[in-house]
């Protein structure tokens, strides 16, 4: 017997994310065969959005984690492009690996610095945060001295080439992936149906998912390829997911965001928790800086400006609220897809880039109001 | 036993003028919820110029459903509205307040930016920021209403109950000829509320029709002319104030014969030898003056004291959730740092005043929130959350407190305050919890309720829980306590075992002589107001 409330999950402000995005990929797939242009539906295309989107889907998981919190972060473009231009000028003297530690490291310095400041003072997050957005760029432009810096060894830009670059098959992974869910939510299901309790909707969904996968997977075939970065952004996802999901941390996570005041008198260290999240936004920042720095093996000083908001906007179309205690990091991902896929489609069509900002922020404001809207309903519906 | 502060004028009404026909007249008024929730059954209701109206009811039996849609803020689904004559539909709160109807929420809705001037006159359309009509037409109110403010004070400076009064004056700024105040009293001190008592007679009796709700039966005793008692979204109780007793309205509401408090009584003298809270020299600069305090295991300690004698203060100091503090606290011996997390994982428990702002995540439903702050005890190895162990305690919870709701998947927020505070309370009953803090756990809740919390404190004594009990209801802390402190400007000014006082020695111990009339002009109201023990 299925929980009563599976419908809920079907309405626009839980699932509006994956509607938009199944749309849009419908269009755009309709469009193109019908103009005669390059096929949008196809493996190459795809897995390539995945690859344009997988930096700012990262640094976007870690961003609703920290608005989870009821905090804000603009500081990520700056910190990615200070983890870029440390990994890239370091990388030739110190070899890539250590200079990935020590660009990571930086950053993760950075979060702490915002979330001392924001916990410890006291100080608004945007406000801190904006200040160290200006502060880290010129910082950056100080390392660089203001010129595009170059890897300076051949050896550390095969290290970064073996980081970054080349593709790796997926076929395979993915079926035993889609097979493992589906036999996962079988268990579930047998098991609840045998004790005649009421079973969640994610039992289905879970079954249904792994199928969808296993089917994708062979319709593909064995040449299904998807870069490097695409896998690091999907463990790092599934990493803090089940953390939010299904540990004590991440329930507090939630409980912080919803009332700090309630969280503290429960004896929860919401300081701590606060400063994490930062942390781990920083950091973040930092791995994607590496990974941006590695991909050309050099970096321009005013790289990634302006990232922060795409990070934000992606967290938004995933229904993340910007009041904290709510937020969902698989639907940030998907937000992520939705605004890269929009780019990717206007590229296509030859639509130019003019039209890009007008519809892309239609789209942002779009969804936050369906969620607000939908919210309030919600609440009145409850009296 | 009443403790009620009669106001004069009362006297004068002991014969209801009902001159002409009603102002405002309901007749089978129905609220059902898109979520299927009937709050209103048919509710029948009238209100007259000139009379103070009192409305009581459980939480949850439909008097905020019925205000709401008094002021036009949700729409009844089906029943008949009758205002000066007419048969009227508001839709908006504003189309209500055109006609006359003022609502005044519980929760205070002004600017505390602001001053009182500007939010008395908020919804002044056109014409300057400041100008001197709006003076005089502020001091006319103050002299119509016997109550007088610095118009110029910014709202945030006020005490609650002089903002209260700013709402009543911001009401009738609006021309109101029927005032509706939520609770009003619910949050005020003493001397605080007798200022509220003298105004709504005094508007009564300029020919203003009140409706007044409140949880206190002798204050709707004493203040009212009729009365109207909900159950269960209908209409119980429909008398004349002065043709009933206090023991009827209770029975009313609670749908049984409510048994006081009495019995509580004979179940003290549940403590142990063993010492679970002790202080010394505890103090927190400003707040709090140097307080020794010790307490056993099985002994309910209450606190008496008005609304900023330092009692909530106090709370918060043992619990470790004031930094400024010094002193120190030991805990069953061992010395507590300031933390609400070492507290928490030590034994101390805290419910907290303000229930909304300090102890309930309103974004997690009824589990998530009573599993919160032993969260570790249901997971496995204290990190992976257990979904089965949480709903478990969950319904333990709503079971063992009689928490009315569908479902623990149910939001906090959607649930009456009754229901709201039992959660709050639940949260700490399946932990390791030595020493339990209530902090005015019974405020602005319903008599039953009342009760189930009252007699949860006197059975988790009995298990050898520590407990220290903050109310502003003095015969609440009598019933329930074994020892009583007494606080006043932060200090800790008398101790008495609770079998030897009463609520009167109570009220002048904690000051409500000394301290009454703290308002601006509340003194020269004149009709003197009297302590009726």
């Amino acid at each position: 017997m299925l929980k009563s409330d599976w419908k809920r999950h079907f309405d626009l402000r839980e699932a509006g994310v994956y509607y938009a995005l199944i749309l849009l990929v419908i269009m755009l797939g309709v469009f193109t065969s019908l103009s005669g242009r390059p096929a949008y539906l196809s493996a190459t295309n795809l897995t390539n959005i995945l690859y344009q989107s997988s930096m700012i889907g990262m640094m976007g998981v870690a961003m609703t984690v920290v608005l989870i919190t009821g905090n804000f972060d603009l500081s990520v473009g700056s910190v990615a492009a200070l983890g870029a231009a440390i990994v890239v000028g370091l990388a030739g003297p110190l070899g890539f690996w250590a200079a990935a530690a020590i660009a990571l490291l930086a950053c993760t310095g950075v979060g702490l610095l915002n979330g001392s400041i924001v916990q410890l003072l006291g100080i608004n997050a945007f406000i801190v945060t904006l200040g160290t957005l200006t502060a880290i760029r010129g910082l950056v432009l100080i390392l660089t001295n203001g010129r595009s810096l170059i890897v300076s060894t051949p050896e550390a830009k095969a290290q970064m080439v073996f980081f970054e670059g080349g593709k790796v098959p997926v076929q395979m992974a993915l079926i035993v992936i889609g097979l493992v869910l589906v036999l996962w939510f079988a268990t579930a299901f047998w098991r609840a149906r045998r004790a005649g309790t009421e079973m969640p909707f994610s039992t289905i969904g879970g079954i249904i998912g792994g199928m969808l996968i296993v089917a994708i997977a062979l319709l593909a075939g064995p040449e299904l390829t998807v870069a490097k970065p695409v896998i690091y952004t999907g463990i790092y996802t599934l990493i803090v997911w089940a953390v939010l999901t299904f540990t004590t941390t991440g329930r507090r996570i939630y409980a912080v965001g919803g009332n700090p005041i309630a969280s503290r008198l429960s004896g929860i260290n919401v300081a701590g928790y606060k400063m994490a999240g930062f942390m781990l936004s920083s950091a973040t920042a930092g791995f994607a800086g590496i990974m941006f720095g590695s991909r050309l093996g050099a970096v321009n000083p005013t790289a990634l400006g302006g990232a922060e908001l795409t990070v934000i906007a992606a967290a938004i179309l995933g229904g993340t609220s910007l009041f904290g205690g709510a937020g969902s990091v698989i639907k940030t991902l998907v937000g992520a897809l939705l605004l890269f896929t929009l780019t990717n489609g206007f590229n296509i069509l030859n639509l130019g880039a003019n039209y890009q900002g007008v519809i892309e922020g239609t789209v942002v404001v779009t969804a936050a109001a369906i969620y607000t809207v939908g919210g309030q309903r919600r609440k009145k519906a409850a009296g | 036993m009443s403790m009620i502060v009669l106001v004069s004028g009362r006297q004068v009404i002991t014969e209801p003028s009902r001159a002409g026909p009603p102002l405002l007249h309901l007749t089978g008024i129905q609220k059902t919820f898109a979520n299927g929730t009937v709050a209103l059954r048919g509710v029948e209701f009238a209100a007259y110029a000139g009379q103070v109206h009192g409305l009581l009811g459980a939480n949850g039996a439909g008097k905020s459903t019925l205000i709401k849609i008094l002021c036009a803020s949700i729409q009844a689904t089906s029943g008949q509205m009758v205002w000066k004559g007419e048969e009227v539909a508001f839709r908006t709160p504003l189309e209500a307040n055109r006609a006359g109807i003022s609502t005044i929420h519980q929760d205070i809705p002004l600017v505390p930016t602001l001053s009182v001037l500007e939010n008395v006159f908020l919804s002044k359309t056109g014409g300057f920021r400041h100008n001197a009509r709006d003076r005089q037409v502020f001091r006319d109110l103050c002299d119509e209403v016997g109550y007088a403010v610095n118009p110029d004070a910014l709202i945030q400076d006020l005490s609650i109950g002089a903002r209260q009064m700013v709402c009543i004056l911001q009401a009738l700024s609006f021309g109101a000829d029927l005032i509706v105040m939520d609770e009003p009293t619910a949050s005020l001190a003493r001397e605080e509320r007798q200022v509220v008592y003298r105004t709504v007679r005094h508007l009564a009796d300029s020919g203003k029709g009140l409706i007044f709700v409140s949880h206190f039966i002798d204050e709707i005793v004493a203040l009212t002319d009729e009365l109207t008692v909900l159950r269960d979204g209908s209409t119980v109780m429909h008398e004349r104030t002065a043709d009933v007793v206090e023991k009827d309205i209770a029975e009313a509401i609670a749908g049984k014969t409510v048994n006081a408090l009495e019995h509580l009584r004979h179940e003290r003298g549940t403590i142990r030898d063993d010492i679970v809270l002790d202080c010394t020299n505890l103090r927190s600069p400003g707040k709090l003056a140097p307080t020794n305090l010790t307490i056993r295991a099985g002994e309910v300690v209450g606190i008496a004291g008005l609304l900023g004698s330092g009692r909530s203060e106090l709370m918060h100091v043992i619990f470790g959730a004031d930094k400024h503090a010094e002193g120190e606290v030991r805990l069953s011996g061992k010395k507590m740092p300031r933390s609400t997390v070492a507290a928490v994982q030590s034994g101390m428990a805290l419910v907290p005043e303000d229930r909304n702002q300090q102890a309930i995540v309103p974004t997690f439903e009824i589990w998530r929130n009573i599993t919160l702050p032993h969260l570790d005890d249901t997971a496995k190895g204290g990190f992976l959350l257990q979904r089965a162990a949480e709903f478990a305690r969950a319904d333990r919870a709503i079971e063992q407190l009689n928490i009315k709701t569908d479902s623990p998947e149910t939001f906090v927020t959607e649930l009456s305050g009754g229901n709201a505070q039992k959660v709050t309370v639940a949260r700490w009953l399946f932990g390791d919890v030595k020493l339990l803090l209530l902090d005015e756990p019974t405020a602005g809740i319903d008599v039953g309720a009342k009760a189930d919390i009252l007699a949860l404190v006197r059975d988790l004594a009995r298990q050898g829980m520590a407990v220290v009990i903050v109310s502003s209801e003095f015969e609440e802390i009598l019933a329930v306590s074994d020892r009583v402190l007494v606080m006043r400007d932060g200090a800790v000014v008398a101790e008495r075992p609770a079998g030897e006082t009463d609520d009167h020695a109570l009220i002048l111990l904690a000051g409500a002589n000394e301290k009454s009339n703290g308002h601006n002009g509340a003194e020269t109201a004149g009709n003197e107001s009297k302590i009726d023990a």
